[in-house]
C-alpha cells in the first residue's frame, strides 16, 4: 500500500515540477520575443529619426528655400544626427532602449519642420513636382510619418514587455535576466498640418 | 514586396472588410508588389480573383451578437499554415485577427511580421476577458496595429491596452468625380434637391429626422424635393406623412451605383442624419468625393471624417429642428454651399486609395525594418519548448 502511495505521490511531484518547468521556460522565451521586438522597433525608429535629418538636411540645402530656413532646419537636423553619431544604439542595443536622451533633440527637429512647413511654403515648394525642393519635401514628409509610426509601435512593443515583466513569476524568478526595463520613446513627432494632405 | 493578407470574412459575401481587403490588394497588385489573398469562401463555385486562395468554407455562426461567416477547425488550420508556407511573405496582414476565424489561426501559425487590422468598433467584452489570457501571446507577434476609425481604436485601447494608428478605409474617389452632366436630379434655384442614402426602415439610418424636419423646410422653401435612395417598404413609411411632405419626396428604392453616384454629383445638398451604428461615415467621404456639399449628424464617426476644417456641416444628433434650420440656411447660401464643395472635394482625396495604401506601405516597410533588426528571433525559435507554445510552420 504504501509503496503504491509513495510512487503516486512521487508522479505527481514530478509531473507538477515539469509544469513549472515548461511555464517558465515557456514565459523566459516569450519574454525573450518580445525584447527581440522592442530592440527591432528601437533601431527601425532610430533608422526613421536618422532618415527624417538627413531628409530635412537636403531640404535645408536644396536651395528652394530662403536662407533664414534653411539656417534653422540645418541647425535642428544636424544637431540631430550629431547626437546619432556621439550616441549609436548599436553600441548597446538594450540600454539603447532608454533613447539616450535624443528626445530633445528630435522634438527640436519636430518643431523646426512644423515652423517652416506653413501652408504657402509648402505649396511653393509642391510647384515644380521634379525640383529638388519638392523631392526633398516628399522624402521629409515620408520619413517624418514613418517616425510617426516607428515610434507608435516601438511604445505598445515596450508596454507589452513591461506587462508581462510585471508578473510576479518573471520577478520572483527572474525571468528577464539583466535585460535593462524598456522605456517608452517619448517625443514630439507631430506632422505639420500642412503637409498631411 | 510579397504581401498576405488574411479576411476573417467570407471573400463571395459582400461587406466593409472584403472590399478592404480586396481595394487593398489590388491596389498594391497594380503597383507591382505580388499579393495574395486568404479567405474564406462560402460558395465552392464562386468566380475568385486569381490572387485569392479559399481556407474552406464559412460557416454561418453567431459571434459577438450578429452572425458572422466564419471558418475554423483543423482543415482551415492546415491550409492556413501551407498557404504562410507557399507565400514566403515578406510580411502578413490580418484584418481583425481576434476574430475565431482564419486570422487568428495565421497569427497562430505566423513567423513573418506581421501587421494587424481592426475594423470593429463593438467587440464584446465578455468573449475577449475570457479569452484574452489564451490570446495575449498570440496578439503580442503583432507588431503594427492599424485601426479604420477612432471608435476601432479605443476597441483596441480598452481590450488589447496599447494603441493602434488610425488609417482611415479608402475610397476610389475617382469613381465619384463629378463630370457636370445634368440629371433628372439636378436642382435649380427653384426646386432644390436634397438627398439622402440608406435603408429607409433602418432607424439608425435617420430617415424619421429628416422627415420629421420637412415640414418646417417646405414652409420657408416651398419648391425643395427630397430624393430618397435606399430599399424598404415605401408604402409603409409615406402612408404616415403628411401630403405636402410625401408630395415633396420621391422614393427610388434600391438604386444602381451608377444612379448613386449621378444623385450625389447631381445634389444641391447630401443630408447624412444617422442616428447611430456608423463606425466609418465612407457615404460622407463618396458625397465629399462626388462634390455634394454635406450635412450630417454631429457622430463621432462623421465629425472625424469632415476633419478640422470642417468639410461639411454638423447638426446636434437627432434634432430635426436643427437639421431644419441648416437645411433651409444652407440651401438659401449659394456661396457657402460651394464654399463647403470645395473643401469636400479636397478633404475626399485624403481618403483616397491612393493615399490610404502609401500609409499602409509605410507601416509595412517599418515593420520590416523593425523585424530585419530583431537580434533573436531565430535562435528562440529552434528551443523544443519553445515550439511547444509558438508552434512553426508544418507543426501547428
Amino acid at each position: 500500500m504504501t509503496d503504491i502511495d509513495v510512487l503516486q505521490v512521487a508522479t505527481i511531484v514530478a509531473l507538477v515540477l515539469l509544469a513549472v518547468a515548461w511555464y517558465l521556460s515557456y514565459s523566459a522565451s516569450r519574454l525573450d520575443r518580445l525584447h527581440a521586438k522592442v530592440e527591432g522597433a528601437v533601431s527601425a525608429l532610430d533608422a526613421q529619426l536618422v532618415r527624417r535629418a538627413e531628409a530635412t538636411l537636403e531640404l535645408a540645402t536644396s536651395g528652394a528655400v530662403d536662407p533664414a530656413t534653411s539656417l534653422l532646419l540645418a541647425d535642428a537636423a544636424s544637431e540631430a544626427l550629431e547626437r546619432h553619431t556621439h550616441h549609436p544604439l548599436s553600441h548597446d542595443p538594450l540600454d539603447g532602449q532608454t533613447f539616450a536622451g535624443r528626445e530633445g533633440t528630435e522634438t527640436n527637429l519636430t518643431e523646426a519642420l512644423r515652423a517652416v512647413l506653413a501652408e504657402d511654403t509648402v505649396q511653393d515648394l509642391r510647384r515644380d513636382p521634379d525640383s529638388p525642393g519638392a523631392l526633398a519635401l516628399a522624402r521629409v514628409e515620408s520619413t517624418a510619418l514613418r517616425v510617426q509610426l516607428a515610434r507608435r509601435f516601438h511604445n505598445d512593443a515596450v508596454r507589452e514587455v513591461r506587462r508581462v515583466r510585471a508578473k510576479a513569476v518573471v520577478r520572483l524568478f527572474r525571468l528577464a535576466g539583466h535585460a535593462a526595463l524598456p522605456q517608452p520613446v517619448d517625443l514630439d513627432d507631430e506632422l505639420p498640418p500642412s503637409v498631411l494632405d | 514586396m510579397r504581401i498576405g493578407i488574411v479576411c476573417p470574412y467570407a471573400f463571395d459575401v459582400p461587406g466593409g472588410v472584403q472590399f478592404h481587403v480586396r481595394d487593398l490588394a489590388e491596389f498594391f497588385l497594380a503597383e507591382g508588389h505580388e499579393v495574395r489573398v486568404l479567405a474564406p469562401v462560402d460558395d465552392p463555385d464562386a468566380e475568385l480573383p486569381a490572387y485569392v486562395t479559399s481556407c474552406g468554407r464559412a460557416v454561418p455562426v453567431r459571434y459577438n451578437g450578429s452572425v458572422a461567416r466564419l471558418t475554423f477547425g483543423p482543415v482551415t488550420s492546415s491550409r492556413v499554415s501551407r498557404w504562410l508556407e507557399d507565400g514566403d511573405f515578406d510580411v502578413l496582414h490580418l484584418h481583425e485577427p481576434i476574430t475565431p476565424s482564419a486570422s487568428l489561426m495565421a497569427l497562430w501559425a505566423s513567423t513573418e511580421p506581421v501587421v494587424a487590422t481592426f475594423h470593429t468598433s463593438n467587440l464584446r467584452s465578455r468573449a475577449m476577458h475570457a479569452a484574452n489570457p489564451l490570446l495575449r501571446p498570440s496578439t503580442e507577434k503583432i507588431r503594427a496595429r492599424i485601426a479604420v476609425s477612432e471608435e476601432a481604436r479605443r476597441t483596441v485601447r480598452r481590450h488589447l491596452g496599447g494603441d493602434a494608428y488610425i488609417i482611415p478605409n479608402g475610397v476610389d474617389t475617382s469613381r465619384f468625380r463629378p463630370d457636370g452632366a445634368t440629371t433628372r436630379w439636378s436642382g435649380t434655384p427653384a426646386r432644390p434637391v436634397l438627398a439622402f442614402l440608406g435603408r429607409i426602415d433602418e432607424p439608425r439610418k435617420g430617415l424619421a429626422v429628416i422627415l420629421a424636419a420637412m415640414p418646417g423646410i417646405l414652409d420657408a422653401l416651398p419648391g425643395v424635393r427630397l430624393v430618397v435612395a435606399g430599399p424598404g417598404d415605401v408604402e409603409e413609411i409615406s402612408a404616415g406623412l403628411d401630403p405636402r411632405v410625401r408630395a415633396a419626396t420621391e422614393f427610388l428604392g434600391a438604386v444602381s451605383e451608377d444612379d448613386k453616384v449621378a444623385l450625389l454629383r447631381s445634389a444641391d445638398l447630401y443630408v447624412a442624419p444617422h442616428t447611430g451604428g456608423e463606425s466609418f461615415g465612407i457615404v460622407l467621404v463618396e458625397a465629399m468625393a462626388a462634390g455634394a456639399p454635406v450635412l450630417a449628424s454631429d457622430l463621432e464617426a462623421f465629425t472625424a471624417v469632415l476633419g478640422d476644417g470642417p468639410a461639411g456641416r454638423t447638426f446636434p444628433n437627432g434634432d430635426s429642428a436643427a437639421l431644419g434650420e441648416a437645411v433651409v440656411g444652407l440651401v438659401g447660401d449659394p456661396e457657402e454651399r460651394a464654399r463647403l464643395r470645395e473643401l469636400g472635394l479636397r478633404r475626399a482625396r485624403s481618403f483616397d486609395w491612393n493615399v490610404v495604401a502609401q500609409r499602409v506601405m509605410a507601416v509595412y516597410e517599418t515593420v520590416i525594418e523593425g523585424a530585419d533588426h530583431s537580434p533573436v528571433e531565430s535562435a528562440l525559435r529552434s528551443g523544443l519548448l519553445g515550439r511547444l507554445r509558438w508552434p512553426t510552420r508544418g507543426e501547428a
